[in-house]
């Protein structure tokens, strides 16, 4: 028997990629009044291939965070960026066969400082981005006007069925409300179009 | 099971096998009532009062009918708040201080909010109380004054005698002492003193979970908490727990004759100097006056870290101690004791409990501190705080 559950223990005992990335290129940090936890994650990306190369991370907090914060990184390199942002909460307590209620905060804290880091990541490539088209998704490199034609040829009311339809969105959500954005210029513009028209 | 080397006497203590044989025929041959007729249960009324008299000699006390038997220190420490409120209940005013065991600290903000006043007095950084501030708050109509002796968390003593004077000479209220951490740590003199009602709990000095006792001063008739037949003259209904009374009794004898304080002393002494002189980032919680806290208590700050890492870390070496941040998101708030004390968020989150009793070796202590800074170390390596390592090779403080 041990302090924590096996698995947990195990990772809390030896934790993978503890440390800091050199050169990060994206950084994310989040801590907790509630217990008093604070975690940085932070990750190499591939600008190319927008895949995270490596993620390492430094925590103080319970063995709960530590083994969390150990699991994520394990399971976040070598994924896309916007597969990584789309996670689900229950990933890595999923790896762990669950968390005890009361210690789903550490995975809460992991997830959040993981979208920290990428929308610091986003922030940047937005500023960066030469291209000719403004960059709406950065997770899923989807520009505006990829954005704008799956409105119109699919007539899609929502951002969730722009999602479905080219990914954008999909992602860490920092530009649902851009998408929100075009989505309402599309279709005021085009209900004035019909209103002129007649 | 693994060997384990128990820092933990200040949760509960082993039952000493001196205390086992004395209440095992109780748990077998001697199952009698004491309240009944016959002379086989009537033997077991001598057995009971002979541990009255053995916990009063512990105390004391003048008397040993001023002990009465209850179940836990927290039954003893609710009768006797509740029970001085209720011989004077023109009187509703309570002093008590804001580093209370639970058991005094709940009640009594539980009788705040039922509208009785409640002063709490502060403690400083050290956990030191002022006793100017007591003296101000006393009131006529101050029914009870509640202070505890040793301080479960950080060892702290509170000056109970100087209290006592203090209280007597300032005002008519009852003065109550929570005396469940000290019993069996320092020498209590109840019968040289003002205090009318002490608290002791069997488990803190290697009696068994599930008894306790109320001292009460005689001529204070405090009416009974749990109201049934008449056992404990009157004052506390529910057949005597024989063995467990008997085991209260022995224990009592036990930590009486216990010669080995010193060496209690000395252990939490090197203990406490070698984490604080070779492990950086250190803070002792309580005061830095040895006379003024207890022999066995050793309340350590790792700053930056948390306490429950580190707990776990010794866990898994089979090492007993406690953090005053069991980190549980439902109700995770640093020590009410600490944060009393005003210990930074920071520092607090990083205590841990160390608590030396009579069954402790040195060869655990030199244990424990040949862990602890690897264990430290690698929890700093991994804090996003900067913090500074444990210098390797020699005893040196540097870093």
């Amino acid at each position: 028997m041990s302090y924590y559950p096996a698995r947990i223990n195990e990772h809390f005992l030896n934790p993978r990629n503890v440390g800091e990335v050199e050169d990060a290129d994206a950084v994310g940090e989040k801590g907790s009044f509630t217990c008093g936890a604070l975690l940085r994650l932070s990750l190499k990306i591939d600008a190319r291939t927008q895949k995270i190369t490596d993620a390492k991370f430094k925590a103080t907090g319970c063995g709960f965070l530590i083994a969390n914060a150990s699991v994520l990184t394990e399971t976040i390199k070598d994924l896309g960026v916007g597969h990584a942002a789309r996670l689900p909460e229950s990933a890595i307590a999923d790896w762990f066969g669950g968390l005890p209620r009361n210690r789903t905060l550490c995975a809460r804290l992991c997830r959040e400082a993981l979208h920290a880091a990428l929308a610091n990541y986003h922030a940047a490539t937005r500023e960066e981005w030469t291209g000719e088209e403004a960059l709406i998704c950065t997770c899923f490199c989807v520009s505006e006007k990829s954005i704008e034609s799956a409105i119109k040829t699919r007539s899609l009311r929502s951002v969730e069925q722009v999602t479905r339809a080219c990914n954008a969105g999909g992602g860490c959500g920092s530009c649902r409300p851009l998408i929100e954005e075009i989505l309402d210029d599309h279709w005021r513009n085009l209900f004035l179009e019909e209103i002129n028209a007649e | 099971m693994r060997e384990i080397v128990y820092l933990d006497n200040n949760a509960t203590t082993r039952v000493a096998p001196e205390v086992r044989d004395a209440m095992q025929p109780y748990l077998a041959e001697l199952y009698g009532n004491p309240s009944s007729a016959h002379t086989f249960g009537r033997e077991l009324r001598r057995s009971v009062e002979l541990a009255r008299e053995q916990v009063a000699h512990l105390l004391n006390a003048a008397d040993a009918q001023e002990i009465v038997f209850t179940s836990c220190g927290s039954e003893s420490d609710n009768w006797a708040l509740r029970g001085a409120l209720e011989l004077q209940s023109d009187r509703r005013h309570i002093i008590t201080t804001r580093v209370e065991h639970e058991a005094v600290r709940n009640l009594c903000a539980l009788l705040e909010q039922s509208g009785y006043e409640v002063t709490w007095l502060d403690v400083d950084e050290e956990g030191l109380l002022d006793l100017e501030e007591l003296r101000s708050a006393l009131r006529p109509e101050t029914a009870i004054v509640s202070v505890m002796l040793a301080n479960n968390e950080t060892g702290v003593l509170f000056p109970i005698e100087e209290i006592g004077r203090i209280v007597r000479e300032h005002s008519e209220a009852l003065f109550h002492v929570d005396g469940v951490q000290a019993i069996g740590k320092i020498p209590i003199d109840l019968g040289n003193s003002h205090v009318d009602l002490f608290a002791l709990s069997g488990h803190k000095f290697h009696a068994p979970k599930g008894v306790g006792a109320l001292y009460i001063r005689s001529g204070l008739r405090l009416a009974p908490f749990i109201v049934g037949g008449g056992q404990e003259r009157g004052r506390r209904a529910g057949t005597e727990a024989v063995p467990y009374i008997v085991a209260l009794g022995a224990a009592s004898e036990l930590a009486r004759n216990f010669r080995g304080h010193e060496t209690i002393r000395r252990l939490r002494d090197q203990l406490e100097d070698t984490i604080l002189q070779t492990i950086p980032n250190t803070r002792l919680n309580g005061t830095r006056e040895r006379g003024k806290r207890l022999p066995n208590t050793a309340n350590i700050s790792f700053e930056y870290l948390e306490g429950e890492s580190i707990l776990a870390h010794l866990d898994e070496a089979g090492i007993c101690v406690s953090t005053g941040s069991a980190c549980n998101a439902d109700s995770h708030v640093s020590s009410a004791v600490l944060r009393a004390m005003n210990v930074p968020y920071t520092t607090a989150q990083g205590s841990i409990r160390f608590s030396l009793g009579r069954y402790n070796k040195e060869s655990e202590i030199d244990y424990t501190l040949s862990l602890l800074p690897g264990i430290i170390n690698q929890l700093a390596e991994m804090s996003p705080y900067e913090l500074k390592k444990v210098s390797h090779g020699g005893t040196g403080t540097q870093g």
